[in-house]
């Protein structure tokens, strides 16, 4: 199912100052797809969420989940989250410490009234597809974190939602069962057919789950598009800096032509490739992501964007050198095989393909 | 369903409001008219009339003594105590576990009765037996004075105090005493510069909690204070009320105005600093053990002062009225005294009308009011903690005000009011006056039972569909059990030890356990007396022992189910 969002706005007061959780949120969440909401924490992710879900109330907006308006300011519409017909997956999971794993997947089933029968089967259903067999009798506060997520996913499922929200399943998880789960979720989700909207401050997170990535800022929507047109075609200082680690270098447009834009900087003229051309003399930003900045030792063929640098620092991180590199009086970030043969202090050559820098407008 | 949320708050603040602000406000018009039939004529007639009274100077230099004497003894007690637990290696710290339950086993009145039977000049068990051994003409002791008052007060009080320091003790920085240690003070140096003055909010507090109380104590000053004619605010007011031949309650009111006061301003001031207790204690510790002080060869003589007062507080009362019970008249305890131990009061109470009444309405007002009380204080509690509006605030403070009101005069305010309904002299006006007046003590628990269920648990199942009461019933009460049996129990105990609201609103027909004990102790009637006390505790005691089996059998059944 389908949502849209209409200029939500919302504020908060807290001790006597006025904080704004969002501002004219206009969103439209495609049917089926996982959609993300990821920004920087107190960005609003959160609040638009309890929005959808109705656990909180905007302060004007309109918010429609398919056919029918659930938050209505003008209407004078509200619908009660318990009438909503959403499923949530709760950071804090939500497990209700004095049911087992049966109580706590079939109570949206038992709500509903559901024959016993059916419920019994439902679930049993349900946590097959968790892979959770056999745990219906377990008390659910006995479970690990991987697997009390799993139920909190179960019962999310059970009364098959049309639209299930996830407010940052997975921070609560060690690092390497927050990989494995977020793999699974890709694969239970992707098998589904589900509209699932997904807040995160991990990005990695949103760009490995998502279908579509929605950025926040300070109570706004300031980019929507898919993992890599976030990553890689955003314009926006924020969003680039946000969705990975990046090099920033600030510049003036010296020339342009057929999309290819140079750029003077304190490090040399770097050659861009282009979508939209930027005025001639205006003061813009590039940005270089680590991983596509290629350094060679020693000698390097004359190319376009070729510079030549000093090692500052070399770190060794396990699947790769992390190497800072002073180019004139600009330090770059750069990404090194962990077989390169350089060694802190070497003139090392670095290539730019025009093709991966991006010119930031704001 | 959603609009049950927003009638939820005014509705209970306008039942909490009935409850506190009602016996207040007629309490204030009484003081201000001439009788109980002519409310609303204004007069100050009531309030010149028992401020002129030459008594009231003695009463007022009486109370004054009285509560802070006895906010003395029970908060110096509690600190020698809560210091032995968590700081030294005392034996048997169990021990220190029980003393905060005691005063749910042992009814006040029984506690200072059972003194009267030990220390009373004319034939108290211990000046008898001094007496007899030191052979003497003159009884040692004479508990009917300000300071036996003091004294049995204090150690009634000793829990609250307790309850005041023991965690504020147990939560203290111990690095500060540590750092002094480094600088060359010795453990008692420690004690004096830097321990106590720390502690000194969670002190002054666990003083004002014992002076409120006190004030409003009713059982200590009528058990012990009125056979030796030493008057207090709450024995003045009931002076005025129910001895003489006419019941003056315009001036009980007026008298009572100033007691009311008193006691709210110190509640207050406690409230402040309770705060600053938390303040205190939250800088403090990160979870670590503090070293414990080894109390080498002071260790078992200190802990047999703990193992005394222990004995003092739960085995003498219960052991003293046991006897008194079961013997014929007072005597020295003695092969002659056990060879005449009889049933004789046992029988004489349990055909009693009057004691059998008492105990059916006793028992019946604790379990009806603690249910009613309890099922009240789920909800405050929930909006207090849960909905959080700035309504739910005017909740807390109107709930947290009746914590601070002397019963006897809370109970003249009630009884202006009732007088003018159907509900005088029946038990629902005893019902409605309990719940008033110990409603905190059933919301607290329950406040702090809400804290702990986080708000994601109750989100989740309004997310699944659940309505709020839905939720209410499958997700949250029975994650309050703990907190509800603990609220119940608390309720259930002091409902049906409870008198100096009872005092005032019990009337013929209505008579209460602990009222019935007073009227026995003044007839110095002290066989039936402590036959009827002994099954009062026996009804305390089975109450507790029910509420938590079920409250044990209902989480289990959830748990497996």
């Amino acid at each position: 199912m389908e949502i849209r969002i209409k200029n939500l706005n919302k504020d908060y007061f807290s001790e006597g100052k006025k904080i704004t959780a969002l501002s004219n949120v206009d969103l439209t969440i495609p049917a089926n797809k996982i959609f993300t909401l990821l920004g920087p924490s107190g960005c609003g992710k959160t609040t638009l969420l309890r929005c959808i879900v109705g656990l909180e109330t905007p302060d004007s907006g309109e918010i429609a989940i398919g056919d029918d308006v659930v938050w209505s300011k003008d209407r004078g519409i509200l619908v009660p989250p318990e009438r909503r017909g959403l499923s949530m997956v709760f950071q804090t999971y939500a497990i209700w410490p004095h049911m087992n794993v049966f109580d706590n997947v079939a109570y949206p089933l038992q709500v509903r009234n559901e024959p016993k029968e059916q419920i019994r089967r439902k679930v049993e259903e349900t946590l097959r597809f968790v892979q959770l067999e056999g745990f219906e009798n377990r008390p659910a506060t006995k479970l690990s974190g991987g697997q009390q997520q799993r139920v909190a996913l179960a019962r999310a499922l059970a009364p098959e939602p049309k639209v299930i929200l996830f407010d940052e399943p997975l921070s609560n998880l060690d690092a390497k069962l927050r990989e494995e789960t977020r793999k699974e979720l890709r694969s239970f989700l992707t098998k589904l057919q589900i509209t699932a909207v997904y807040v995160t401050h991990d990005r990695i997170e949103a760009l490995s789950l998502s279908d579509t990535i929605a950025v926040m800022r300070t109570g706004r929507v300031v980019e929507v598009g898919t993992p890599k047109e976030i990553y890689f075609g955003s314009e926006q200082r924020f969003v680039v800096d946000f969705v990975g680690r990046t090099n920033l270098v600030e510049g003036k447009v010296a020339r342009i032509e057929n999309h290819v834009t140079l750029i003077d900087t304190p490090m040399g003229t770097i050659t861009c490739q282009t979508q939209i051309d930027p005025p001639l003399g205006s003061t813009v930003t590039v940005s270089i992501r680590p991983e596509f900045i290629r350094v060679s030792e020693g000698e390097s063929k004359k190319e376009t964007n070729t510079f030549r640098g000093k090692v500052e620092s070399l770190v060794f991180v396990g699947d790769a050198y992390e190497g800072e590199i002073k180019v004139g009086e600009t330090r770059l970030i750069t990404r090194i095989e962990p077989t390169a043969n350089i060694k802190e202090d070497d003139e090392v050559g670095l290539h730019i393909n025009p093709g991966q820098c991006s010119v930031l407008l704001r | 369903m959603y609009r049950i949320r927003t009638i939820l708050t005014p509705g209970l603040i306008a039942i909490v409001a009935f409850l506190t602000v009602c016996p207040v406000v007629m309490l204030l018009l009484g003081s201000f008219s001439e009788g109980l039939g002519t409310l609303g004529g204004f007069t100050l007639a009531k309030y010149i009339k028992s401020y002129s009274d030459p008594a009231l100077t003695e009463v007022i230099t009486n109370t004054i003594v009285f509560t802070l004497g006895s906010a003395l003894v029970a908060t110096v007690l509690s600190l020698f105590m809560a210091y032995l637990n968590t700081r030294t290696n005392i034996p048997f710290k169990f021990l220190f576990q029980i003393i905060p339950i005691i005063p749910m086993m042992i009814p006040h009145i029984l506690f200072a009765v059972s003194w009267v039977l030990l220390l009373n000049p004319s034939n108290g068990l211990i000046n008898l037996v001094l007496k007899e051994i030191l052979n003497l003409k003159e009884s040692p002791f004479n508990i009917y004075s300000l300071f036996g008052m003091i004294l049995v007060e204090g150690l009634l009080d000793l829990p609250i105090a307790y309850l005041t320091i023991a965690p504020a003790m147990s939560s203290f920085d111990v690095s500060l005493e540590e750092s002094s240690k480094v600088c060359g003070s010795s453990n008692l140096r420690t004690l004096l510069k830097i321990t106590l003055p720390v502690l000194r909010p969670a002190i002054l507090a666990s003083i004002i909690l014992v002076v409120v109380r006190s004030l409003a104590s009713f059982a200590v000053p009528s058990a012990i204070g009125m056979p030796g004619r030493i008057y207090l605010f709450s024995t003045h007011i009931y002076r005025i009320i129910a001895t003489g031949f006419s019941a003056d309650y315009g001036m009980a009111a007026a008298v009572g105005m100033s007691a009311l006061a008193a006691s709210i301003t110190l509640i207050f001031v406690y409230r402040y600093l309770t705060s600053e207790v938390e303040k205190y204690v939250t800088v403090s510790s990160r979870g670590y053990r503090p070293t414990l002080i080894d109390l080498r060869k002071a260790r078992y003589p200190l802990f047999a002062v703990v193992g005394l007062l222990s004995f003092v507080l739960v085995m003498l009362p219960v052991l003293v009225l046991l006897y008194t019970s079961l013997v014929p008249y007072s005597m020295v305890p003695s092969l002659k005294a056990f060879g005449m131990m009889g049933w004789k009061h046992w029988s004489a109470v349990l055909k009693d009308p009057i004691s059998l009444l008492s105990l059916k309405n006793s028992v019946f007002l604790g379990i009806v009011g603690a249910t009613i009380g309890i099922v009240l204080s789920i909800f405050i509690a929930y909006t207090v903690v849960k909905v959080r509006t700035a309504a739910s605030g005017v909740l807390d403070f109107l709930s947290f005000l009746s914590f601070s009101f002397p019963g006897i005069v809370i109970g003249v305010g009630f009884m202006w009011f009732f007088v003018r309904t159907p509900l005088y002299a029946t038990v629902w006006a005893l019902l409605i006056g309990y719940i008033a007046t110990y409603l905190p003590y059933g919301i607290k628990p329950l406040t702090s039972a809400f804290v702990q269920i986080h708000r994601d648990l109750e989100d989740s199942s309004r997310v699944c569909g659940a309505p709020i009461l839905y939720t209410l019933r499958r997700i949250i009460v029975p994650l309050l059990i703990p907190g509800i049996v603990s609220g119940w129990i608390l309720m259930a105990t002091m409902f049906v030890r409870e008198l100096s609201l009872s005092v005032v609103l019990s009337r013929p027909g209505t008579e209460v356990l602990a009222v019935q004990i007073l009227r026995f102790a003044e007839d110095g009637l002290w066989g039936k007396l402590s036959a009827l006390g002994i099954i009062m505790i026996f009804v305390s005691t089975t109450l507790v022992i029910l509420a938590s089996l079920i409250g044990a059998k209902f989480t289990k059944v959830r748990k497996e189910g």
